[in-house]
């Protein structure tokens, strides 16, 4: 909202502060200046009232004139390229030497299109006024040539931007922002004059108002004015206005919009004459009612909306815009003023249904005190007939059903103490309050009830007392001290638990991603669309590029690493932790998912990065990976399981189990997957349920005593068809080895070809050890053949030659 | 030979080795000593013309001497340089061979620092759903029907009554409703508004909000020393707050909380915008219309509440110019936050 600082000052002195002072009082008041703004500049003697004598068009442009300008003493030539310079003109001309305002340059003798120039012919903008650079200034033809410009100019404004808050709807006007600041420095508030003469017949015998929504509409005032004169309104007025981005658009409405800006409280005239009946209808619109609005858009509206209506039609919708059949013209002299005071809910939902917000919404959503709309009327009545000789009908309509007029709120003193944390005495509170127009209207040694001006439509609580309170004996005054630990024995493990699940893939050489909840369904289906059916979508996303709730992480893990892919970095591991969505039959539900993928040579010493990486290295890096977690959080053993998935190759899809329990998927990304970023090297991704995963990270084993008696070591290696597994013939071994054998671990594998025939060249290391004893080397040799053999008869290995 | 003499050869062999500069003068040392037709070996065989009293004390010294001289030598071959013909140099400027951890997100660095200097004050971390309802994202938290948040315009909504929460303060509700004061957790999460993405808004971000009810007095001066004290620990030692009145639907009193910029010191530049202060969140007393839709008596109980978003802290913190770049996952982004 914009507050011009002359205007300010016409309700409480402010003029001897400086802008920077003021800025402090508001934003400490709670107001925010979101910006300051001067309008106009400081005019030298280099600027005056010019005089456009002669006027002709450039030799060699079009768009230029070549003018003389007397400046009351001497005539200058003058090139200017405003469409609407002619000759009779009077001018802002800045002289050689003159600096303009907009811009800062300084004006010099220059040629221009081969023409001399001796000065300038100023438009609004150059002199900092408006916005306005459709021409020049054209100043009134009564001035004399040569004034300075400064003496008919209006003076430098500060003018503030304010924000302000939801609550303090009181100070969506100027008189509201001069009563925060009477408060706050503790000076007058001067209200305007709201008297006016009357004559004729009374207001009720020219119209008759009925409110049949005294819900949507608790008070509704009329007022009749006749015989104004619709002439432009006085320079003042159209200024204001103008300081605040409100175009001057003749008096009668000029008043209007003067008097909401002023107070606060919206008005609408209405041309009396074109009111069916002389009746106003408040009530609610009928389904599918039509009303073309002031701005000549056609509205259509529905039950839940007030509407102004006269016998036969909606006229106006109710607080947010009138229509346009009754609105003010230039030919207008009579009409019916409305002030009323319309509930915020419905103001808010119609305004919002329709799409358009005015002043008048964007107070009423808020609030307006239900006080100002007869002070609003009687404020606009008085300028109108001051300003536009107007005559006021004796009386207004005012049909009141307003609740409560007046509310009262308790303040117990110490529990605002306590609660702002100073020690403030009973009488300093009450004198703040009293200086923000709360009236007291009991009090003792523990309490005062305090009696709410009309304006502040916030107060309802004691805790909003104890905020004014604050907020006036000022924030800063609240002490700081060393702040004080209080130990609550709530359960933070999920979050630890988390925490070590990042540390952990951390170290292990992941980098953390993270991305948005929802993306495309295309880029979904790319991925999957099975799941299709079961995605939780938004009805009203930003984009369509996020309109689905993600039911994966590994869309998003995939085009992460094809567009790192793309801008050329070699290898990377990423990791993300977050939630995915669904949809079961109409019940929404989310989930805590751990995504892990890679690409590159990740896994290889940096002396061996240029090998092409193959599958099945990369998923037993990812393999590894997923061990290394599972044992740092206690998950158990983890387990792959082939599977199918239509964004990974035949062959190359996983299901995770681990513990026992199916955990998620991995697998090498489809060739098709990785075409859009040009990849042919793998793409290994594996997701697993975070609750599998965190459920036991911070479990502890029994401790198991450090072995005392030596381990005998042993390795088989041996010939085996390729399609026995690991874990195969990890089973072999165990099945038949005593219980001595603390461990196998396979230390080399090859495939080699003999006879036409793939055959896997596989060395085991066997460890054995015995909790209470050394064993014999003839016990192990023993252990070793019971092995060789099993794993001839049961797996077919030929023994190979050491 | 008598054992003194012994002892002399002992000192003259262990310097030799000591003394040898390189490869060659160590293997001839070597060779005198313990080679085949060696010093040492001699000796051996010189063993019956010792004095049968001594014998064994100088064929004992004789064993040690020649461990010691063993031991000593093969120390030193490592340590004298190589011939060049003997074998491949070792490049120390090779780099090493290790995996290089990775890094964690900016934004869980925030929150993981925030809960740690709120974990020393007594604050556990709390967590909710993304997807909340319409009473615990606005009318638990005292949000008027037509106050601006509501509309849909800036609300993911699924329905009349499931909608993507637009802050962490339901994690508030939630808690409260389910546990009696004292309650003290800080709620990092991830919450969403329909903004369009820029350099500084993002429809998907994080915040972190923090509550403390309890049931004896807790006053705005407790609110102020506690993010004074967080002002201190995140932004460091000398960035200060200040309170600045304001509006929330479910606090009141309500204040914005500046902290004075940690690159000026408050003298004013380009991050803060001149004025010293960076606004950093929103904060107040616990409404007590709030404790009465989680069943609380205002009268019992005492509380402020404040919150503020992850990702602006990271960007004023890491000095980081647009929040797109949060999301983007460019690992030449991401791999400057070790
Ligand atoms: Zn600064």
């Amino acid at each position: 909202m914009k507050v011009p600082v002359s205007w300010l000052n016409e309700y409480v002195d402010v003029a001897d502060l400086s802008v920077k002072e003021l800025s402090d009082k508001l934003t400490f008041a709670g107001i925010e200046v979101e910006g300051v703004e001067t309008v106009g500049a400081l005019l030298d003697d280099n600027f005056v009232v010019g005089e456009v004598v002669a006027c002709e068009r450039h030799p060699n442009a079009d768009r230029l004139s070549v003018c003389r300008v007397s400046d009351g003493a001497e005539e200058w030539q003058v090139v200017c390229g405003a469409p609407n310079v002619r000759s009779g003109l009077k001018v802002a001309f800045a002289k050689i030497g003159a600096v303009v305002p907009e811009g800062g340059f300084v004006i010099k003798r220059a040629k221009l299109r081969g023409v001399e120039s001796f000065g300038m012919i100023c438009s609004a903008r150059e002199l900092q006024l408006s916005e306005d650079h459709e021409g020049i200034m054209e100043l009134d033809g009564a001035l004399v040539a040569g004034t300075l410009l400064r003496e008919v100019l209006p003076a430098p404004e500060t003018v503030f931007d304010l924000e302000i808050t939801w609550n303090r709807s009181d100070c969506l006007s100027i008189i509201g922002v001069a009563r925060e600041f009477a408060a706050v420095l503790k000076r007058e508030l001067r209200l305007p004059s709201v008297d006016f003469s009357e004559a004729g017949e009374p207001a009720s015998s020219f119209a008759k108002v009925v409110v049949e929504d005294t819900v949507g509409c608790p008070r509704y005032t009329a007022r009749i004015l006749q015989g104004i004169k619709d002439r432009p309104s006085p320079a003042w007025m159209s200024r204001r206005l103008e300081l605040c981005g409100v175009r001057s658009l003749g008096l009668t409405v000029d008043v209007t919009n003067y008097v909401m800006l002023e107070c606060g409280q919206p008005l609408h005239a209405f041309d009396y004459t074109t009111l069916a009946e002389r009746t106003i209808v408040v009530r609610r619109a009928r389904q599918g009612e039509e009303l073309t609005t002031i701005d000549g858009e056609v509205r259509r509206l529905d039950t839940d909306m007030v509407v102004i209506a006269d016998a036969v039609r909606a006229t106006a919708i109710a607080g947010v815009m009138g229509g346009e059949a009754t609105e003010v013209t230039g030919t207008t002299s009579n009409v019916l003023l409305e002030s009323a005071t319309f509930a915020a809910p419905s103001i808010k939902a119609t305004a919002t249904k329709l799409g358009m917000r005015s002043e008048s919404s964007h107070r009423f959503e808020r609030t307006v005190d239900g006080e100002l709309a007869d002070w609003g009327s009687r404020r606009a009545a008085a300028l109108l007939v001051e300003l536009g000789g107007a005559t006021a009908a004796p009386g207004v309509i005012d049909i009141d059903n307003r609740k409560a007029k007046s509310t009262t709120v308790a303040l117990r003193f110490k529990r605002a103490r306590d609660v702002i944390g100073v020690e403030l005495g009973d009488d300093a509170m009450v004198e703040i309050l009293e200086r923000l127009g709360f009236v007291v209207t009991e009090r003792d040694g523990v309490r005062g009830v305090f009696k709410v001006p009309s304006w502040r439509c916030d107060i309802e609580l004691e805790a909003d007392l104890i905020e004014e309170v604050a907020r006036m004996h000022g924030l800063d005054a609240i002490p700081e001290r060393a702040p004080v630990a209080v130990v609550s024995s709530d359960n933070d493990e999920p979050f630890r638990a988390r925490a070590k699940c990042r540390a952990t893939l951390t170290s292990l050489g992941f980098t953390e991603a993270m991305h948005y909840s929802f993306l495309s369904a295309a880029e979904l289906d790319a991925f999957d669309k099975r799941s299709g059916a079961g995605r939780l979508v938004l009805p009203n996303p930003v984009s369509a590029d996020y309109a689905v709730m993600r039911d994966s992480l590994l869309p998003q893990m995939v085009g992460t690493l094809g567009r790192n892919a793309s801008r050329q970095v070699m290898s990377c591991a990423l990791f993300e932790m977050g939630r995915v969505f669904g949809n079961s039959s109409g019940h929404p539900w989310e989930e805590e998912r751990v995504a892990l993928g890679i690409l590159g040579a990740v896994g290889r010493g940096k002396l061996d990065l240029r090998r092409p990486v193959k599958n099945d290295e990369a998923v037993l890096w990812l393999r590894g990976a997923l061990e290394a977690l599972a044992v740092k959080l206690h998950a158990g053993r983890v387990e792959l399981r082939g599977c199918e998935h239509p964004a990974m190759e035949k062959g190359w899809a996983f299901e995770i189990v681990i513990d026992g329990k199916m955990t998620g998927v991995m697998g090498a990304i489809s060739g098709a997957l990785r075409h859009q970023w040009r990849l042919t090297a793998p793409m290994v991704v594996a997701e697993l349920q975070a609750e599998v995963l965190l459920a036991n990270s911070f479990a502890r084993g029994v401790l198991q005593d450090v072995p005392t008696f030596p381990a005998v070591r042993r390795d088989v290696a041996f010939l085996i068809s390729e399609s026995v597994t690991h874990e195969a013939i990890v089973g072999c071994i165990k099945k038949v080895a005593p219980q001595e054998l603390t461990g196998v671990e396979i230390f080399d594998m090859f495939n080699l070809v003999e006879s036409g025939v793939v055959l896997r060249s596989v060395g085991y290391a066997l460890e054995f050890r015995s909790t209470s004893r050394t064993l014999t080397d003839n016990e192990v040799n023993k252990a070793i053949e019971k092995v060789m053999q099993a794993l001839k008869d049961e797996l077919k290995v030929v023994i190979r030659d050491k | 030979m008598t054992l003194a003499e012994l002892e002399q050869s002992y000192g003259e062999s262990m310097a030799a080795v000591r003394d040898a500069t390189d490869a060659t003068a160590l293997d001839q040392v070597r060779v005198r000593y313990v080679g085949r037709n060696g010093l040492i070996p001699a000796l051996v065989k010189q063993m019956k013309d010792v004095p049968a009293a001594d014998r064994p004390a100088f064929g004992k010294r004789l064993q040690t001497w020649r461990a010691e001289l063993e031991e000593l030598l093969e120390a030193r071959k490592g340590e004298v340089a190589a011939p060049v013909a003997s074998g491949p140099v070792f490049d120390a400027t090779l780099p090493g061979q290790w995996s290089v951890p990775g890094v964690e997100h900016p934004v869980t660095q925030v929150i993981a620092e925030v809960a740690r200097i709120f974990g020393k004050l007594g604050f556990t971390v709390a967590d909710g759903p993304d997807v909340e309802t319409r009473f615990n994202n606005f009318t638990a938290l005292n949000t008027a029907a037509h106050h601006p948040s509501m509309d849909a315009a800036d609300t993911f909504w699924f329905d009349d009554d499931l909608l993507l929460r637009t802050q962490t303060s339901p994690v508030q509700v939630r808690v409260m409703t389910a546990h009696k004061p004292p309650v003290r957790i800080i709620t990092p999460g991830r919450c969403y508004r329909r903004d369009t993405t820029d350099a500084t808004h993002s429809a998907n971000f994080h915040q972190t909000e923090g509550l403390y009810v309890d049931t004896r007095p807790v006053s705005l001066a407790d609110l102020k020393s506690t993010l004074a004290y967080f002002a201190r620990e995140m932004m460091g030692s000398k960035v200060g707050v200040r309170f600045r009145p304001h509006f929330f639907p479910f606090t009141e009193p309500s204040v914005e909380v500046d902290f004075s910029c940690h690159i000026c010191g408050g003298s004013g530049c380009r991050v803060c915008k001149q004025s010293g202060w960076i606004e950093i969140a929103g904060a107040g007393m616990v409404d007590p219309r709030v404790y009465r839709f989680v069943g609380y008596d205002p009268e019992e109980v005492y509380g402020y509440a404040f919150g503020m978003g992850v990702e602006r802290i990271a960007m004023i913190k890491y000095g980081i110019k647009d929040i797109r770049h949060l999301y983007e996952n460019d690992v030449r982004f991401l791999s400057q936050f070790g």
